[in-house]
């Protein structure tokens, strides 16, 4: 995996949300940490092109995010802060096989594949269950099944703790190291990503430290508290 | 609360194919403009109610999904009556109970991934012909059946957060906020569904 900004800039109006950056990510497991408001958010959502850069360029394994728009959201998978809003169908079995349906796979295909994702994350007892009727941390587990389901190189989770009881968090959190995918995290759970490989951080949209999750972390409990 | 349109069951509407209920609704949504009797139209409103009776919803649920159309339509009703005859009015009015009616048999009794494909499926000549996007409007017609219930919720919430703060519940007061968290939302699922490459692009 390879994801490169150069030069790449995001402004929203007048207000400019991730300032110049020239990047290059090729790790299996990267944080984002900040503030509320420091461009993380932007940030990886400029990675699969949900954000277009005002400046610059974006590519993720020689795919640019903007002329390659399609490619790219199919190698990077995108995980909301509210997983809840991703799942479009209010069957679990159908929600996954959405993503392949709408690939134009063949229908033995389709059910093959969602089977094999449901055992993937031992969920196959909650198939035929309602997206309404999901646990915050099933929901997110069935968010992620239904990103994972496609087979994207890359899988981004935007806060996938946020707002889960201890029990859900660790399940959320060991599936999360189990996966063989690169996963880029946002979170404020800095417990979460000190196992990371990789740790960014980012504040009023300016990346301003980047290396091991100890020294980030520190850089980031001396902005945050200061 | 409505958590979801569709109602679990194993009716004879349940088992019924979806292509089935969405032809006999096409059917007798033309049927019942070809009479005026109030006879005839009370006896379709009468036989649609005893159909959406059949999907086995709870009253409460019942009444929760059918009331504000009923209104709805009693008003435009009441408008005919007094502008036109009060006899077209009555006619207008059983008109449309007939037609909610046989919809909401339909909503509560199809599965919405079904309803999709099938949708999607009759789409597919105006697709070939250039008219529109099949999945599009298949997908388009999935996010409503889906996202319906969850205004339903946010109305809900936004009444308990007034509530918990001793302001009174006024529908009206909670319009504003209830429209923009509903945008906002609705901006969070488009860019979902982008994310997700469910949307052609």
């Amino acid at each position: 995996m390879e994801i490169r900004f150069a030069d790449c800039s995001v402004r929203y109006g007048d207000t400019v949300a991730l300032q110049p950056l020239d990047l290059t990510l090729t790790e299996r497991r990267i944080g984002v940490i900040g503030l509320n408001g420091s461009g993380k958010t932007t940030f990886v959502r400029a990675i699969n092109g949900l954000v277009k850069p005002s400046r610059g360029r974006v590519t993720v394994n020689g795919l640019d995010t903007v002329e390659d728009g399609p490619a790219v959201l199919s190698k990077v998978g995108f995980i909301f802060q509210n997983p809840q809003n991703q799942l479009i169908l209010p069957i679990v079995a159908d929600d996954i096989a959405l993503g392949l349906k709408s690939r134009g796979l063949a229908t033995s295909a389709v059910a093959a594949r969602v089977e094999a994702v449901l055992a993937r994350f031992d969920i196959a007892h909650l198939a035929r269950r309602r997206v309404h009727a999901l646990s915050g941390g099933e929901t997110q587990l069935v968010a992620m099944a239904s990103v994972l389901v496609t087979e994207p190189d890359i899988l981004i989770l935007d806060e996938p703790t946020n707002q889960l009881d201890l029990k859900n968090r660790k399940r959320v959190i060991d599936t999360l190291a189990g996966l063989p995918e690169a996963a880029i995290v946002v979170s404020h759970d800095l417990s979460l990503i000190e196992s990371f490989e990789r740790v960014l951080l980012f504040h009023e949209g300016r990346l301003i430290a980047d290396g091991a999750p100890v020294d980030v972390v520190r850089a980031y409990e001396a902005v945050a508290l200061c | 609360m409505l958590k979801s349109l569709h109602v679990e069951g194993s009716t004879p509407l349940h088992k019924l194919s979806v292509r089935i209920k969405l032809a006999g609704l096409f059917v007798a949504s033309l049927a019942i403009f070809f009479t005026k009797s109030p006879l005839l139209l009370g006896g379709a409103a009468a036989l649609a109610a005893l159909v959406f009776a059949s999907v086995g919803m709870a009253p409460r649920d019942a009444a929760s999904r059918l009331a504000w159309p009923l209104v709805s339509i009693a008003l435009v009703a009441l408008a005919t009556g007094i502008f036109e005859t009060p006899l077209a009015g009555l006619a207008t009015f059983l008109r449309f109970a007939t037609l909610i009616l046989l919809a909401a048999a339909v909503t509560a009794s199809s599965e919405t991934g079904d309803v999709m494909e099938e949708v999607t499926v009759l789409m597919r000549p105006f697709e070939r012909l250039g008219l529109v996007n099949a999945a599009d409007i298949g997908l388009a017609l999935g996010l409503v059946l889906r996202f319906v219930p969850d205004i339903a919720l946010r109305y809900e919430s936004l009444r308990e957060s007034h509530a918990a703060r001793g302001l009174p519940v006024r529908p009206l007061r909670m319009l504003a906020p209830m429209i923009i968290l509903t945008l906002k939302d609705a901006d969070m699922i488009a860019m979902a569904i982008d994310a997700r490459g469910l949307r052609r692009q």
